[in-house]
């Protein structure tokens, strides 16, 4: 019998710009979102680089050893993982409004398909309270 | 009279195999099957533990030389 019990929504806070820590929010919210859970991320500072629109792959996931073998690998791509997770599951993410306007972006800045709109922090832990909340 | 669809995912890395095989299960009539081969040692396990968890039915799991042969029907 499958888990009838709905699964508490899962927040995840990305920050970091790192490749590894945000390959592992999208590996996160994909995985989480298909199966059965909803889950929203809020995207912020040096994490909001790795979005940008029409970056190569080596300006966008910039990171320690292991960003290198997840390239050499040629692990998923974590911004096509983000748009599966939307596509099969109940996965919203959010670009963080502040650095949006303390880099003069506008949604047409960042990778398309991905983000639902920009958002403040207080309206995102707001809707966290009674979920599991994650930070990378 | 059902389907059998197969994707071959090897070489692809996690969650990669999930996520083909998902995005196929999506296209499939409820009583097909899909047959998803997978060298991601993980996926022997996740995508068990996936079907379990949503709702869908294992009909097999095999170790083959190299990769994993995984059958899953759709119930619903």
């Amino acid at each position: 019998m499958p888990d009838q019990t709905p699964d508490r929504p899962l927040y995840i806070l990305l920050c970091s710009g790192e490749h590894e820590k945000v390959q592992m929010a999208a590996m996160m919210a994909s995985v989480a979102a298909v199966s059965n859970r909803a889950v929203e991320v809020f995207v912020s500072m040096n994490a909001i680089f790795a979005f940008r629109k029409d970056a190569a792959a080596d300006q966008r996931y910039r990171g320690g050893d292991f960003s290198k073998i997840l390239k050499d690998k040629k692990a998923p791509d974590a911004l096509t993982l983000f748009e599966q997770g939307k596509e099969l599951g109940d996965l919203k993410v959010w670009a963080c409004s502040m650095a949006l306007d303390v880099l003069h972006w506008e949604m047409e800045n960042l990778a398309p398909g991905i983000f639902n709109e920009p958002l403040g922090l207080t309206k995102f832990l707001s809707d966290a309270e009674q979920g599991q909340f994650v930070t990378l | 009279m059902t389907d059998k669809i197969k994707v071959d995912a090897r070489g692809a890395f996690c969650p990669g195999p999930l996520m083909e095989m998902i995005a196929a299960l999506k296209h499939m009539n409820v009583g097909d099957e899909i047959e998803i081969w997978s060298s991601d040692k993980g996926s022997a396990k996740d995508i068990p533990e996936w079907v379990k968890k949503v709702g869908h039915e294992l009909v097999s799991n095999d170790e083959r030389e190299g990769y994993w042969s995984i059958v899953v029907r759709k119930a619903k």
